[in-house]
């Protein structure tokens, strides 16, 4: 299954989300691979704790890939390539995971020609033979590559793929997550374009809300009754802005809540991290392996 | 001679396994000509031969500019309706020439690459199978992969593969002998030996060889390697056969079975996993892949000395057989589990 991760504006944990969600799929005895395709800036390396591919990697990545200037791109093995020792040790049952950076210096593209296009189609075809879920991590905001994702995968009926919308609990990016899937040259409209079903692929487009900070979470315990009144009204009027919106419960995946460890340094959270070390939290951890468990439940999936 | 080919081999990515009759639709895709089948003991069948022509730098261990100018020989295979291989190989020859000459002369000879200028045979192996394609370097995998992936977006495949797999790459290189191969310089040559094509004669000059493995008698020499590499070493002092191809892609196919049933009993996680569990990630291999292995089914007699070798070690038969009992072992525990907690004994 193919995943695409996007999302409007910048700083929506996207990333870092995403990687978490495919550490979490791989503990849960899938294989997993994760394509970055954030080619202005691949620093997915960088999460996995991949210190020679931490801004792309310089042996050819998805980019020189795409311009046809390699055959096979550069794959690291995150079981056996991370830098952090806790990875290292692939546990038992875990499934494969695999990154595919981004290149050293590789730029967003400006065209999408019919050769790139076939070249991502025969990418996305032989991951799917070997792997369970290819998340793509796309940049923010329209882009060429999100457009070659919703091409490509008009041309693979038989490789099922869904998309996730990363938003913060913020007017704004609320109004942004609605507008990046139904606005002018939305996902829905390029979809569109390139031979989807409207409807059908909006049924397969899912929100995911980051860095949540609910009103009765245990961090706002010191806060002023009035502080307390006030947050509870703003967060009612975030949830009918994104029921009017569309972005509503109903068509949310999951919500990940405000964590320091993500907010300060994007990781992958181990389960060491909350258990020994103590520094993440076990609802953080919580989230992400709920997530990685709905992504492929096909009931979190069913028509809207 | 030096002869030098990639094989890569997969799942066919349908639900189950394609009748005979299917075979012929999926690898004709690849060009108006026939599909060959045989039958026994396994379903076999292969696609038309394709050329594809080429003229860049061959890969050398010295990291020699080496150039070569041909065309690679390629088909795809489906075995037991069920596994899908591309092959690509090239048989490289001295030019007699110092330039290119037009493409009716390489394409007389098919899967022959002539090179220009002073190579040496064991350079050129030891580039080829150590590093594959290096840079911008002739890259035979990605010909084979190309051909796998027109098969595998063939139509007539739902797409619906019963577990997730790698495809795996056996390079192999194969010094043959034959006239004009022990000589040390330019002694002219046509081998003639034809290739699967029926177009035949090398046309260029034999590379004086040194045989890495053994300058006498038959030899190989099979290595695992890292992300799904393996490679083959071959000296045959016959020289060359179609049948070397075809050793090759027994071989590679034969790898692929083994490498990817050890993944499926590794995953299944057997005595920490419940029983149900086990069985459920056992019973693909069960379903699809355990009355696949026919080692040497459809080869030359003369190649059985080469197959006997490596079921000595490292024992291809032995290890797949071990495996094969521990899968059925398991399910039949399970079954027994079931019936015992069924109140049936």
């Amino acid at each position: 299954m193919l995943v695409f991760a996007i999302s409007d504006k910048g700083g929506t944990g996207r990333s870092v989300t995403g990687s978490n969600i495919v550490y979490r799929r791989a503990l849960q005895g899938s294989d997993v691979c994760y394509l970055d395709f954030d080619f202005g800036s691949p620093t997915a390396g960088a999460i996995f704790s991949v210190s020679s591919a931490a801004r792309g990697t310089a042996q050819g990545g998805m980019h020189r890939y795409l311009e046809g200037r390699l055959a096979d791109p550069h794959r690291i093995d995150i079981w056996s390539e991370s830098d952090r020792e806790g990875l290292r040790t692939k546990p038992p049952g875990a499934g494969q995971m695999v990154l595919f950076p981004g290149d050293e210096g590789g730029g967003e593209f400006s065209t999408v020609s019919e050769e790139m296009l076939q070249r991502c189609v025969r990418l996305f075809a032989r991951l799917e033979e070997e792997f369970d879920l290819c998340l793509v991590d796309l940049s923010a905001g329209r882009s060429f590559a999100a457009q070659m994702a919703l091409a490509a995968t008009a041309r693979l009926p038989g490789v099922p793929f869904r998309w996730l919308v990363f938003h913060r609990w913020t007017r704004q990016h609320i109004i942004a997550a609605d507008g990046l899937v139904r606005g002018q040259q939305g996902l829905l409209a390029v979809g569109v374009q390139h031979g989807h079903d409207e409807e059908a692929l909006a049924d397969h487009i899912r929100f995911v809300r980051t860095a949540v900070l609910e009103p009765d979470a245990a961090e706002l315990e010191g806060l002023r009754e009035t502080q307390k009144a006030w947050l509870n009204e703003c967060d009612r009027e975030l949830r009918e802005l994104a029921g009017r919106h569309r972005v509503g419960r109903t068509s949310m995946l999951g919500k990940i809540p405000l964590d320091p460890v993500l907010q300060w340094r994007e990781q992958l959270i181990s389960d060491e991290d909350v258990l020994s070390s103590q520094i993440a939290n076990a609802e953080t951890v919580a989230a992400f392996d709920d997530l990685a468990k709905k992504i492929v439940d096909d009931s979190a999936w069913e028509a809207l | 001679m030096l002869v030098m080919g990639e094989v890569r081999t997969g799942l066919l990515q349908n639900s189950g396994e394609i009748p005979e009759s299917l075979c012929q639709s999926v690898l004709g895709l690849l060009s108006g000509e026939r599909v060959r089948v045989s039958r026994r003991p396994i379903v076999y069948a292969v696609s038309p031969d394709q050329l594809t022509g080429v003229d860049c730098r061959l890969a050398s261990a010295s990291r020699a500019r080496v150039r070569g100018v041909g065309t690679v020989l390629s088909r795809a295979s489906v075995t037991g309706g069920r596994l899908l291989q591309g092959s690509s190989h090239i048989r490289v020859v001295r030019s007699e020439s110092d330039h290119r000459l037009s493409w009716s002369h390489y394409l007389a000879r098919a899967g022959v690459v002539e090179v220009f200028g002073k190579v040496r045979v064991p350079d050129l192996a030891e580039g080829f199978a150590e590093n594959g394609a290096r840079d911008d370097c002739l890259d035979l995998g990605s010909v084979s992969e190309r051909f796998m992936d027109a098969v595998q977006a063939s139509p007539f495949l739902d797409r619906k593969a019963p577990f997730r797999s790698a495809r795996t790459r056996l390079r192999w290189v194969a010094e043959c002998g034959g006239p004009g191969s022990t000589g040390t310089g330019n002694t002219s040559a046509g081998t003639g030996a034809g290739a699967a094509s029926g177009s035949a004669a090398s046309g260029g000059a034999e590379i004086p060889g040194t045989g890495v493995l053994s300058p006498e008698g038959p030899a190989i020499r099979f290595t695992l390697g890292r992300d799904q590499v393996r490679t083959l070493r071959l000296v045959l002092p016959g020289g060359f056969t179609p049948g070397v191809v075809d050793f090759c892609e027994d071989l590679a196919l034969h790898d692929w079975l083994l490498t990817t049933l050890l993944v499926i009993v590794e995953r299944a996680r057997v005595g920490t996993a419940t029983r149900g569990e086990v069985t459920a990630k056992l019973a693909p291999a069960v379903d699809h892949l355990l009355h696949l292995w026919m080692p040497a089914a459809r080869l030359d007699e003369g190649f059985a000395p080469f197959w006997e070798t490596l079921e000595r070690r490292p024992g291809f038969s032995r290890q797949w057989q071990s495996l094969v009992e521990r899968v059925r072992d398991q399910i039949a525990i399970n079954t027994l589990a079931l019936l015992r907690e069924a109140g049936g004994w």
